[in-house]
């Protein structure tokens, strides 16, 4: 489709899955990481760096302006969680959480917004969880990063409604990736109880949403958080 | 990049949001961009700081308008077409240098 698209968070997991998605359809995909790149493709840039440091997203997103002139989706997919009682969490962790969680949405949005307005088109797709709605016990900063990014997105969608340009959210479930590597396989299945199809999230059902919320015949949509698996 | 190079694409940018928008004035060096008798409003703002950005940019000159040296000065950079131009020179006079 030759679309330019963004997908921060590329090296594995969802946005690894996500990047290739996009190349299959004949999009020219940028991703970023911390370390080295993991998918090798003539149309896919790799920018190794931190979603949280300024200096980088902006040099990042400007140097991808200046390639095409325009950006036509964002899906800010860069995550980390840590599951933790909230007496058991250091301050270091929670910093991080928030930096990467939602500083690193902030900013990506923020320095993608400037050219989507310029264009008077975009999509920005960004993430949050079912743990914000479920109020889940030991993941507090984790769930409170992704609240914040909730209300980034509302806040976001009305201010540049006008401009063409929408903002929305998914909530996934557990889906099988690293982000619940070190989270007890009872906890998964207790939190999968509160859903109302009560199985693991799976790609696919991330790139459904994100595949609704970039296309053309969305443009009426914004500031919309959806969750999966039945959760509110 | 002389101040009046500068001059002339913020000049440049406010008079074609100006026609765009169906706003009225006669742009020059005083023009108020903000504040009392202003010609933009907040989203205006924006879009006129992102159009000088580019314009900017298509001339291999990268500044950042929304820095927090901009944010946070005394006295808004964005108050007039003159005071937007004084502070993009002073952005762009230590990379001059260099």
């Amino acid at each position: 489709m030759n679309r330019i698209v963004i997908v921060p968070g590329s090296r594995k997991g969802l946005g690894h899955y996500l990047c290739n998605y996009f190349l299959e359809e004949g999009d020219i995909v940028y991703g970023c990481s911390r370390r080295e790149s993991t998918i090798a493709h003539p149309n896919y840039i790799h920018f190794c760096l931190d979603v949280a440091d300024e200096i980088a997203v902006i040099n990042m997103v400007r140097q991808i302006y200046k390639n095409h002139k325009h950006i036509d989706v964002l899906v800010n997919n860069a995550g980390s969680a840590s599951m933790n009682h909230f007496l058991l969490t250091p301050y270091s962790t929670a910093q991080k959480m928030i930096n990467t969680n939602f500083m690193g949405t902030f900013l990506m949005c923020r320095e993608v917004c400037r050219y989507m307005i310029k264009q008077r088109n975009g999509r920005i797709v960004n993430y949050s969880t079912v743990a914000v709605p479920l109020n889940l016990k030991g993941e507090l900063v984790y769930s409170s990063s992704k609240a914040a990014i909730e209300q980034l997105t509302k806040v976001l969608a009305a201010e540049i409604g006008e401009c063409g340009v929408t903002v929305n959210a998914i909530g996934p479930t557990p889906v099988l990736t690293d982000l619940i590597r070190n989270v007890p396989e009872t906890k998964i299945n207790e939190l999968i109880q509160n859903q109302s199809i009560k199985r693991l999230g799976e790609f696919e059902d991330v790139l459904n949403v994100v595949k609704f919320f970039i296309a053309p015949e969305s443009e009426f949509i914004t500031g919309q958080i959806i969750y999966l698996g039945g959760v509110n | 990049m002389t101040k009046k190079e500068i001059e002339s694409i913020v000049i440049s940018v406010v008079r074609d949001y100006c026609i765009n928008n169906d706003v009225n004035a006669d742009i020059d060096s005083y023009t108020p961009l903000i504040g009392e008798n202003r010609v933009l409003d907040s989203m205006g703002l924006v879009n006129v700081i992102v159009d000088i950005e580019t314009a900017l940019m298509e001339e291999n000159i990268e500044v950042s308008l929304t820095s927090e040296a901009a944010m946070s000065s005394r006295i808004s950079p964005f108050r007039t077409v003159n005071a937007l131009c004084n502070f993009i020179e002073g952005q762009l006079q230590p990379e001059e240098n260099e």
